[in-house]
């Protein structure tokens, strides 16, 4: 699928609000500032995908997008291993950064995760006059390129060669945290979500 | 999240792309995907397929993508004669399943294996060594000059060769 700039744009401030809903949630709950960056979307080519994705091990909260665009697509919390243990320190008081991911972990990493997404969620669909909801979440410590392939061969149209990826930084410089929101729209979610953003631009542009 | 600095002489094979070479094939991240591997100890050299999909009805663009046009297209580029030529082996890496939440993404991998058995069984290609299924990603990086070699880093820490 191909996007046009001004396409692109729409994206980006649509992921745009999502992610700054996202990042006031993690500030609440860590009391810290967080520094986020322009959402990138990028279109790639299926054989390029390594070259945005790695297989360095990380923690990864899954949700896929439910509501009135059911099936919506996928949703997908991403933390470096060392970062996801930092960050569970930080919400439980813990110092011991030595360890392994333990059950605690993987249930904070869950709740955060859900508490980001919905604001995400909430966000973006009410700008589109839509509801999308998450799913429950699934956690995976494995390899992002790993993971997201499942998704993508999932959600690939026939045909279909390239995958639409959002992406946005969220950082925390006092604790050393890094952490990226992806987002997966399936191929004819995205059209809708075009389609509306488009709507709501002319709208705009005409008062 | 951009990969490691890339080693040396290693060519990096994508989703859908397939080699033949000399010098080292890796895929980094596997999935649901398989890498094929065919290897021709002969003449110290093979290919390698990182597939993504079963089946490719008819379709003919990318022929790494697919189980079967992926094990023709290596074959022809092996330019491989049976008969003047020895012995073709296959060695399969990946075909994981990644999550237990989300019921349509499960099956992928495990058809992926399936239909790739099947291929080689009716090509008469034996299996001489294979890390799949799981829920593991799997990044392998294969050795055509070193006896086919396949040294395997997975999701969950562990290495393994085969």
């Amino acid at each position: 699928m191909n996007l046009t700039s001004e396409q692109m744009d729409a994206l980006q401030e649509l992921g745009n609000i999502g992610a700054a809903h996202a990042a006031t949630t993690l500030s609440t709950m860590l009391n810290t500032s967080i520094e986020m960056n322009v959402p990138e979307i990028s279109v790639i080519d299926l054989s390029r995908i390594h070259e945005y994705i790695s297989d360095e091990i990380a923690a990864m909260v899954l949700f896929r997008i439910d509501g009135e665009l059911s099936p919506g697509g996928y949703l997908l919390l991403h933390v470096p291993v060392e970062s996801a243990i930092r960050l569970v320190n930080v919400m439980l008081g813990e110092h011991d950064m030595n360890r392994a991911m333990n059950e605690m972990d993987r249930s904070a990493l869950l709740e955060i995760g859900n508490i980001m997404v919905s604001a995400f969620l909430d966000a973006t669909a009410g700008l589109l006059n839509t509801v999308m909801i998450p799913s429950p979440p699934d956690l995976v410590i494995d390899m992002p390129h790993a993971a997201l392939q499942v998704i993508i061969t999932s959600q690939l149209e026939e045909n279909g060669n390239n995958v639409v990826l959002f992406r946005t930084e969220l950082k925390s410089s006092e604790y050393a945290l890094a952490s990226n929101l992806l987002l997966l729209p399936n191929p004819p979610v995205l059209k809708d979500m075009i389609h509306k953003l488009e709507r709501l631009l002319s709208n705009t542009s005409q008062r | 999240m951009v990969s490691d600095p890339q080693i040396r002489d290693v060519t990096y094979i994508g989703i859908g792309e397939l080699c033949v070479s000399t010098t080292p094939l890796s895929s980094i991240g596997l999935g649901s995907c398989i890498g094929l591997v065919l290897h021709d100890n002969n003449r110290r050299r093979g290919g390698l397929a990182h597939i993504m999909l079963p089946n490719s009805n008819g379709r003919m663009d990318r022929p790494g993508k697919y189980a079967d046009t992926a094990i023709c297209a290596l074959m022809e580029e092996l330019s491989f004669n049976r008969r003047k030529n020895g012995v073709i082996i296959a060695k399969i890496v990946g075909g994981a399943s990644m999550f237990t939440q989300f019921s349509e993404s499960i099956s992928i991998g495990e058809k992926n294996i399936e239909k790739i058995r099947t291929l080689l069984k009716e090509y008469s290609i034996p299996i001489s060594g294979e890390d799949v299924g799981g829920k593991v990603g799997r990044t392998m990086t294969y050795y055509p000059t070193n006896g086919g070699k396949i040294i395997i880093k997975r999701g969950d820490g562990s290495i393994g060769e085969i």
